[in-house]
This record gives C-alpha cells, sequence and structure tokens, in this order.
C-alpha cells in the first residue's frame, strides 16, 4: 500500500515539474522570439541579394538626449545623420574643413545677409522635392524647437525663392555656415512632419521604418537616393548601453558592427576577423577648476595639479594608446589645436617645490600638506559614464598624492545637480566635443565667458572677455585661429582649466563590411557606401 | 558510533575554526604581510601576467593583485562580520522584547519587520545604499536594515516558547525583574540557534556586501574591495582573466570556509544530529 502511494505521489510530483519545465521552456521561447523580432528580417537565401547589416550602439538612448531621430529633439540630430536618415546643407571633411553637400554654392552677402543655393533633384524619403521653401520650414522649425541651435545661428529671418535661400540674422555670425553643418541642421520633411515615435523623412541613404526609444531602429534602403546607390536593404540599429555587452555581441556574431567598445575590449577586435578603425575626434576629457573654492583659488595649487597630472602615462597605459595627450583645447588636427599652445608637462618635483614655496607644507608627516591649518584635500567630481573619466580620476589620485594632494573622487550620475553647488566641488572633469562644427568659439562661449552656461567654475579674465568680443565680430578664419590660440594660451596661463587628453573614437566591424570608417567629427557614420559580404 | 560521530563533528569544528582564524589573521594583518603598496600605481608593470614577483599579477594600474586581494580581504571579511554582528544584536533585541512584553509593541515591531520581509532583500538594499551614496559604511548600513527581520522572527518565537516554560514562572515568582529574566534566563537558552544561523549568514553577507560593491554602490576607489575589483576587470575577463580570477578565489575560499563553519557549528550544537548516528 504505501509504496503504490509513495509512487503515485513520485509520478504527480514528476509530471508537475513537466509541466513547469513547459511552461518556462514557452516563456523562454516567446522572449527569443521578440528580440529577434527588434534585431532583423534576415531574408537571405530566397532572393540571394536582399542585404542585411546590424550596428550595435551604446549612444543611442533617452539617457544620452538621443531619444529618436528627430533632429529637433536634443541631439536626436546626431542619431539622424550617423544612421544615413538625414543631411546637413554643408558638412565636413576629413580634416574638419567645411564642405557643400545639400547645398550647390553660398555667399556672404554683407555681414549679416547669406545666399544659399541648394542642389537640384533631391527629394525628401517621403516623396517631396528638396526646394528652398521646404528647408526654409525646416529651419524655422529648428529655431522655435531647439534652443541651442536658436542661440547659435540667431536667425532673424529667411526669405526662399525656388532652389535660393537668403538668410539675414539679427547680430553678425561669423560661424553660420559651420553652425549649419551641426546635426541639429539636419534637413528633414516638415510637411511629412514628425511620427509618434520621433521618426522623420529626411533626404539620406537610408529611411527610418520603425524605431523604439532605447531599443533600435530600423531603416530601409532609399532606392531613390539622390547621390549614389545605398547597398543594403535593410539596416537595423540596436541599442546596447553596456559597452562589454555590445563587445560580446560583436565577437558572437549578433552585430556585424559596434560603436562605443570599452578600450579594455579592443584588442580583442584587432585582428583579421575584424576591420577596425579610429581617428581623432575634438572631444576632450578635461577639468575646471573652482575659482570659488579655498583649495583651487590659489593659482600655486592650479598649477601643481597641472604639473601633477600624468596625462602621457594615462593615454599610454590607461587607454592602451587610443587617445592623444592634450595640451590645450583643440587636437592636433586643428591649425589652431595641438602644439599651437603651451602647457604645464608632467612634473611632480616641480609640483612640489611650487606648493612648497606657496606655503603648502606637510607639518605633521602624514603625506598631505597643509596651509594654516587647512589641509591640501582636492574634491574631485567627475560621472561613470565616460570610462576615461573614472581612470583619469584613479590614476590622478595617485600622482597627485604624491605630490602631498589628498584625493576624494566623487564619480555620480548625480555631477549635474552637484557642480552647481561651487561649495561642494573644487575640480570638475567632464568630456565634451570642443569643436562639433570645426569652428573655435564654441567652446569658448560655452564654459569660459561671464556669460556662459556651464562657467561651473566662475573664472573670469578681462583679456578672454576682450578677445571673445573680437572674435564673435571676425570673419576671416585665419584671424579667428589666431585668436583661438590666444584665447587657449589665457585660460591655460591661468591654469583655469585643465586639458587631459582627446579622444581617439573607434569602430570595430566584422571583416567583410566596407566603407564604415570613423570620421573626426564622430557623427558620420551609415553612407551610402557601407556595404557588406553577406554571411 | 555515537562517539564516532561526536568527535568527527568535534574534529572538524576545530580544523574550520582554525582556518577562519588564519583568514581572518590574514585579513586583519594584510597591511604587514602584503608585499607591496596596495594602491600603489606602476604604469610600466601594467597587466602583467602572474609570476614570481606578483603571483597574482597586477592590474591595468600597475598594482599588485595579491596585496589587492589581501587589502580587499581586510575589507570584504571586517565589513561581512560587522555587518553580521549588528544584525544579530539588533534582530535579537527586538524578538526578545516583541517576544517578552507582547501586545502593542509586539504588534508594532512585528509589522514593520513584515514591511522590511515584504520587498526583495537586495533590491531594497541596492535602493538604500543609493540614496546613502554608496560607501563601504553605507552598504553595511543599507544591508543591516533590510537583513535584521530574520533574526526578529527567530528571537521572538524562540522567546515565545521559553517564557511559557516553568522555570520563568519560578523566576517571576522569586522576585527576579524583567530584565534579569531576559539576561539569566531567556537570552542563554536562545543564543545556540540565534549563534547558529548568525554564523552561517556571514558568507551571505559577504556576498551580498561583494554584490553591491560590484555595482558600484560599495568601496570607493582606490580602496580595495573584492566586488568592486571583480567590477573593475570584468571588462577585461577575455584578455586578462587574473584580473577578475584572484578577486573571485578570495570571495570563493572565505565564504566556502564561512559556510563550512557554519554547518559544523550547527551539527554541533544540534543534538539530535549528534544523537542520530
Amino acid at each position: 500500500m504505501k509504496t503504490k502511494t509513495i509512487r503515485r505521489r513520485k509520478k504527480r510530483i514528476f509530471s508537475l515539474l513537466l509541466v513547469l519545465l513547459t511552461v518556462c521552456m514557452t516563456g523562454c521561447g516567446g522572449q527569443a522570439g521578440d528580440q529577434k523580432e527588434i534585431q532583423t528580417d534576415t531574408g537571405t537565401g530566397e532572393e540571394g541579394e536582399y542585404k542585411t547589416f546590424v550596428l550595435g550602439d551604446t549612444t543611442f538612448n533617452a539617457e544620452n538626449g538621443e531619444e529618436d531621430i528627430n533632429p529637433h529633439n536634443e541631439n536626436g540630430g546626431w542619431a539622424c545623420i550617423r544612421y544615413g536618415v538625414g543631411e546637413t546643407l554643408f558638412r565636413f571633411n576629413d580634416n574638419m574643413e567645411i564642405e557643400l553637400w545639400l547645398a550647390k554654392s553660398y555667399e556672404n552677402l554683407d555681414e549679416l545677409t547669406w545666399k544659399i543655393t541648394l542642389q537640384e533633384g533631391i527629394r525628401f524619403t517621403s516623396g517631396r522635392e528638396m526646394d528652398a521653401e521646404a528647408v526654409k520650414e525646416c529651419l524655422e522649425a529648428l529655431i522655435s524647437e531647439h534652443a541651442r541651435a536658436a542661440g547659435d545661428l540667431h536667425i532673424a529671418e529667411i526669405a526662399a525663392e525656388g532652389m535660393e535661400l537668403t538668410i539675414r540674422t539679427e547680430i553678425p555670425v561669423p560661424a553660420l555656415i559651420n553652425y549649419l553643418a551641426d546635426p541639429y541642421g539636419c534637413i528633414y520633411d516638415v510637411q511629412a512632419g514628425v511620427t509618434e515615435d520621433g521618426i522623420v523623412q529626411g533626404t539620406g541613404p537610408y529611411k527610418a521604418v520603425s524605431l523604439t526609444a532605447d531599443t533600435g531602429v530600423v531603416l530601409e534602403k532609399n532606392v531613390e537616393y539622390w547621390n549614389g546607390d545605398p547597398k543594403i536593404d535593410q539596416i537595423t540599429v540596436r541599442t546596447i548601453s553596456d559597452g562589454d555587452t555590445l563587445a560580446m555581441a560583436l565577437q558572437s556574431g549578433e552585430i556585424d558592427a559596434a560603436y562605443g567598445l570599452p578600450y579594455a575590449s579592443y584588442p580583442l577586435f584587432e585582428n583579421d576577423r575584424y576591420t577596425f578603425t579610429g581617428c581623432a575626434t575634438s572631444r576632450v576629457f578635461f577639468g575646471a577648476m573652482n575659482f570659488e573654492s579655498e583649495i583651487t583659488g590659489d593659482p600655486a595649487v592650479r598649477k601643481a595639479i597641472a604639473m601633477g597630472i600624468d596625462k602621457e602615462g594615462f593615454v599610454e597605459t590607461l587607454l592602451g594608446g587610443n587617445g592623444y595627450p592634450a595640451a590645450g583645447v583643440y587636437p592636433d588636427s586643428f591649425s589652431f589645436g595641438g602644439d599651437a599652445v603651451t602647457a604645464e608637462t608632467y612634473d611632480p618635483e616641480g609640483a612640489k617645490a611650487v606648493l612648497e614655496e606657496a606655503g603648502w607644507t606637510d607639518t605633521d608627516g602624514d603625506g598631505v600638506r597643509e596651509k594654516d591649518g587647512t589641509p591640501l584635500v582636492l574634491r574631485w567630481l567627475t560621472y561613470p559614464s565616460r570610462q576615461e573619466l573614472s581612470l583619469l580620476a584613479e590614476s590622478a589620485q595617485a600622482t597627485l598624492g604624491e605630490i602631498g594632494f589628498q584625493v576624494e573622487i566623487n564619480s555620480t550620475a548625480n555631477h549635474n545637480s552637484i557642480r552647481a553647488d561651487r561649495t561642494a566641488w573644487d575640480v570638475y572633469f567632464s568630456a565634451m566635443v570642443t569643436a562639433p562644427t570645426g569652428d573655435p568659439e564654441y567652446f569658448f562661449t560655452y564654459h569660459c565667458l561671464d556669460s556662459s552656461d556651464s562657467n561651473d567654475g566662475h573664472y573670469h579674465s578681462d583679456k578672454l572677455e576682450q578677445l571673445a568680443q573680437e572674435m564673435s565680430q571676425t570673419f576671416d578664419t585665419d584671424r579667428r585661429g589666431e585668436l583661438a590660440v590666444e584665447m587657449q594660451q589665457t585660460i591655460l596661463d591661468d591654469n583655469a582649466y585643465v586639458f587631459c587628453s582627446h579622444l581617439r573614437m573607434s569602430m570595430a566591424a566584422r571583416a567583410g563590411v566596407t566603407g564604415l570608417a570613423a570620421h573626426p567629427c564622430d557623427y558620420y557614420e551609415i553612407m551610402a557606401d557601407l556595404d557588406v559580404e553577406q554571411e | 558510533m555515537k562517539g564516532i560521530r561526536n568527535n568527527r563533528i568535534k574534529a572538524k569544528l576545530i580544523l574550520f575554526s582554525v582556518l577562519v582564524l588564519l583568514l581572518l589573521l590574514a585579513a586583519a594583518f594584510a597591511g604587514q604581510i602584503s608585499p607591496y603598496n596596495p594602491n600603489q600605481q606602476n604604469y610600466e608593470i601594467a597587466l602583467d601576467p602572474p609570476s614570481a614577483s606578483h603571483p597574482f599579477g597586477t592590474d591595468r594600474y600597475g598594482r599588485d593583485m595579491l596585496s589587492r586581494v589581501l587589502a580587499g580581504g581586510r575589507t570584504s571579511i571586517f565589513s561581512a562580520l560587522a555587518l553580521t554582528a549588528v544584525i544579530t544584536v539588533t534582530g535579537t533585541a527586538v524578538g526578545v522584547i516583541c517576544g517578552y512584553c507582547g501586545k502593542v509593541i509586539d504588534a508594532v515591531l512585528m509589522r514593520i519587520a513584515d514591511i522590511c520581509l515584504a520587498f526583495p532583500g537586495l533590491v531594497s538594499a541596492l535602493a538604500i545604499a543609493a540614496v546613502l551614496n554608496g560607501g563601504t559604511v553605507n552598504a553595511v548600513i543599507a544591508l543591516a536594515v533590510v537583513s535584521w527581520p530574520k533574526y526578529a522572527r527567530i528571537a521572538r518565537s524562540r522567546t515565545l516558547a521559553v517564557k511559557s516554560s516553568d522555570y520563568i514562572a519560578a523566576a517571576y515568582l522569586a522576585g527576579d525583574k524583567p530584565m534579569q529574566i531576559i539576561f539569566r534566563h531567556i537570552l542563554p537558552n536562545i543564543a545556540g540557534q540565534v549563534l547558529v544561523t548568525a554564523v552561517l549568514d556571514i558568507g551571505t553577507m559577504m556576498m551580498e556586501i561583494a554584490a553591491l560593491s560590484f555595482l558600484g554602490l560599495g568601496a570607493k576607489p582606490p580602496a580595495a574591495e573584492w566586488g568592486s575589483m571583480i567590477s573593475e576587470g570584468r571588462s577585461m575577463f577575455q584578455l586578462y582573466p587574473w584580473l577578475v580570477l584572484a578577486p573571485g578565489l578570495g570571495i570563493f575560499v572565505s565564504v566556502m570556509l564561512f559556510n563550512l563553519l557554519g554547518d559544523t557549528v550547527r551539527d554541533y550544537m544540534d543534538p539530535h544530529s549528534r544523537q542520530r548516528g
């Protein structure tokens, strides 16, 4: 009797387990199916020529201001231009010099008036012809919807006639053409509108067919593209915000190319099975000193910090050589960048002497210097989403520690609210594209002037204000370059900022992918010549 | 038979106690026995594989991994011990008070405990640690907030059982004050079970502290801690596996030792287990 009951019970438990297992497997299967839908509809085989391509990207997400591909929505223009949907009137070549794109020619009639003639025969993916009226509508929408664009362009009035566009500005804007090449300047069909998901109809080689914020976007070939023949039938851009996951996705073949790989994973892709490209960008990792702090208010302390950061070691070892030690605001590729300015170099002994002379001495022998009872504690504010910043902080913590600083790192995603409180930090390290439009004015108006929104450390220099005033009225490119050098030297002489390294932007793709290369401006990625050999 | 089994348990208890003691000594004197300064950076030897001079290799800053694992052990082990001590004492105190006093105090404190138990432990700990802005001490506080109710429950149920015994009634009749009854008669009688639970929990607590550190809510740089070391080395696992394996080994060995010790203490304290043989 007893054994029978036990057997029956066992049977029941076994069947229950079986049911559970089936339920679990169905659940898993469902998930995989969902993911596949987002991934790609591989239609290879039957038609033979149907080409697909999957790009993994760490930056296409709301956290980064790229919720969708609407160029008038925060940083949506970056996604719009990167994924081949939108194009701008002007573009940059590999030396960051301005070139024509949707525009055929331009003319500066007087300080306030610009005449732009458009290319003929270009159609939006909505089917509408791109004429001056369409561009006017788009630019007018831009300045009413995008605060930064409105502040850069200062457009008073736009007149459209056939293929000719006349723009009149409120004040002289010498860099207007450069600003029109910013990703926010992507031209799309305003009459066709923006879908609920944030899809716009541009003029690029691909058109977006579906978009899910923080998940990805699916693109299809624009068969009527004006400037070449796009080669891929369907492209899927997948948002993979974690760098390690992205690296593994590329290794497993889940994606064909990746943007935003962690430095540590580069050696995995520097071989025959992958194409690895990189180039210098104007993204700089730099620190702003707080002039209201008791510590960094002292010029000797600022000088010692500038002398106490081992930029070479940071770039060569911690970034594995994937970067460029910085002197000033702009990288070597700019005529007014690189060695055009002189900055403090790594010199720990010199830094010690500077501090000693200014009265910062280690009286109690604990390794940290003091002056009038105040210990040399440096509160270092930064954030974790750019991996270089954390590495830089920990590297400087050690090198500055040897000089007699005690560096307290606060690496937090909440940095924006903390930096507004000037009693909470001494140095603030961040990353910034200093010349997104190839022109030098942007960095200074954004960071260093009395009127700047992001002058976090309350830096002020009469000389710099004067030079900035002159630059805002100078149209001559060479003179602008000279002014840029003088302005950089001014902030470096005051040690108001310390520039550590410039980013080398790298992309990896599996072998067989052609026409995908890193560009110094960091926002041209998917172009008409992108091709892939199907596996 | 019984004697042999008892002896075996005793031998195991001694063996694991000695091993745990060695572990604690190694952690306590990490500063003295480390071959190098755990925070000393040297880019020239960055990411060197394990060798005679650096048995666990070096990390991306050129810091010696063995020294960092030892220094990390101090943080990990002692914060786990401190955490376990805090939750054991707090939980037991609450449980005994509830069990002894009953009525409103019992209802209020136990409902608070129920609320804490209603949320998944590690997830609430994550939220609390994030609000407190990270750091080892804050991670310990966060885990303490979510872990004490378990001890309160055990202590309360044991107190209720002991309280109805005749010897408590006798003590009461003899004129003992409530505090005397709790300290002289109740606590000694419930201590065994609480202690076993606590020893078994040390390993779990160590893992949870490491988990918070792994997610960036524990130790802050340049302090070494096993969880944060694994997190730092994660992206380099394929190329430089020792960055993850060395701190992983630290966690594995110490959690295993504390668990084995906990099991043995349970066997030793549990009369059924001793008599079963």
